[in-house]
């Protein structure tokens, strides 16, 4: 189809024009040529029928999908890009150990040993046992059924430390009583050292 | 009333995943037409489609609020599908890009004559299914920057400012591409309606 040259100088605008997208005076340049021009006013009939056909055709096999699932797919896709801050540090440590194995068990190692020095290098200042600062007793009591008596030792503080001494040198029969005794006196000061150190070094009582 | 893309995208970047799978599923079924447009496959399409959305969320922090989310959504969908097309493009052969400056009344007899074999009911005039195939072929023989363009447009209805924007080219460049585009599409509508005129019994406007 050959287009005489007027035409030539408007079809270029024949596809902003459906799209309305030409400034007011040119659309009325347009519309003013389309009104006496049966060759334009065709080529844009044939423009407007291709835009609906795409249109329709595109929403047609669009359609046909079935995108129910499509968002929580989305979302299942970028969840693992954000995951909350303690589950990214435990992925982390998990690579971690599980690609770089001697490295995190040295580092590991080295950590604990850390630890073990610091607590040491902590406790040094303030003793267990023995005049223990932080021992404070609140109270003494004994059992006269178990036939032991106390032995207390006081720290220049006030601080007391207080052995239960059996008479009799029967450890089987005291035992049960020495325990509460202990874990009464000791609520205050660290009981499970004091118990150890109770069980390791029982003194026996014609020795204090 | 439906909250505006900006709020759900400040929602979204706040870590509120609620408010993105509105984003999404508000703009899902026209990323996924773009896509299929583009690539005319339907599992690969739906594949970009959850890429594109996937990487607006990686990229949230980077989006500034002077552009509209959508131009800058569909940007992204229509650079993975170029990316893919780039990738698969030994499969399929290579389409030759249309000069730019080329003039444009050197398309104008591929345009017209579809006016004068559909009439202005096209739906009356072929099976719709059919004729939905055939446009999802047609457009494959558009280059796809220019079929980028027309998709766009015809699919979201955007602006020839918004299109220019979205493909960050001149406005320009968006007609003549878009002329280019319907003007390849007639051609090839109009010659599948020719060979069928027989038996579609349509072409008697």
């Amino acid at each position: 189809m050959l287009l005489n040259p007027v035409c030539r100088t408007f079809i270029s605008k024949l596809s902003p024009f459906i799209d309305g997208e030409l400034r007011a005076a040119e659309r009325v340049q347009v519309e003013s040529h389309l009104a006496g021009c049966a060759d334009c006013t065709r080529l844009v009939a044939g423009l407007r029928a291709e835009s609906a056909l795409i249109r329709d055709g595109l929403e047609l096999l669009a359609a046909d999908a079935d995108l129910r699932d499509f968002s929580a797919s989305v979302m299942a896709r970028i969840a693992p890009a954000r995951p909350p801050l303690f589950e990214r540090w435990g992925v982390s440590l998990r690579e971690l150990f599980t690609y770089r194995r001697g490295m995190m068990v040295s580092l590991a190692g080295a950590a604990a040993a850390m630890l073990v020095f610091a607590s040491v290098l902590l406790r040094s200042g303030t003793p267990d046992g023995y005049a223990s600062a932080t021992m404070a007793v609140q109270a003494v009591s004994t059992d006269p059924e178990a036939h032991v008596a106390p032995v207390v030792m006081s720290g220049e503080k006030g601080n007391a430390i207080i052995w239960l001494v059996s008479h009799k040198h029967v450890i089987e029969d005291t035992e049960p009583g020495q325990g509460n005794q202990v874990e009464d006196v000791g609520k205050e000061a660290r009981p499970d050292q004091g118990k150890t150190k109770m069980n390791q070094d029982r003194p026996r009582g014609g020795e204090l | 009333m439906a909250i505006d893309d900006l709020t759900l995208v400040k929602r979204s970047r706040d870590g509120d995943q609620t408010a993105f799978k509105l984003l999404v599923e508000r703009y899902q079924r026209k990323v996924y037409s773009v896509a299929l447009g583009m690539v005319r496959d339907r599992e690969e399409a739906r594949d970009i489609a959850q890429e594109a959305f996937a990487k607006v969320y990686k990229y949230l922090d980077h989006f500034k609020g002077d552009s509209s989310f959508y131009t800058w959504l569909y940007r992204i969908t229509v650079n993975i599908c170029i990316d893919f097309l780039r990738r698969h493009r030994s499969h399929k052969g290579e389409h030759v890009e249309l000069d730019e400056t080329q003039a444009m009344d050197s398309a104008e007899a591929n345009i017209g004559a579809l006016g004068s074999k559909l009439g202005t009911n096209p739906q009356k005039s072929l099976l719709r299914k059919e004729l939905a195939a055939k446009i999802e072929e047609a457009l494959q023989e558009v280059p796809e920057k220019h079929r980028a363009i027309l998709l766009l447009r015809e699919i979201e209805g955007m602006s020839y400012d918004d299109l220019a924007r979205t493909l960050d080219i001149p406005k320009g460049t968006v007609m003549s591409r878009l002329f280019h585009a319907r003007a390849k599409v007639q051609k090839v509508l109009s010659n599948y309606l020719e060979l069928d005129e027989s038996k579609s019994g349509i072409g008697s406007e």
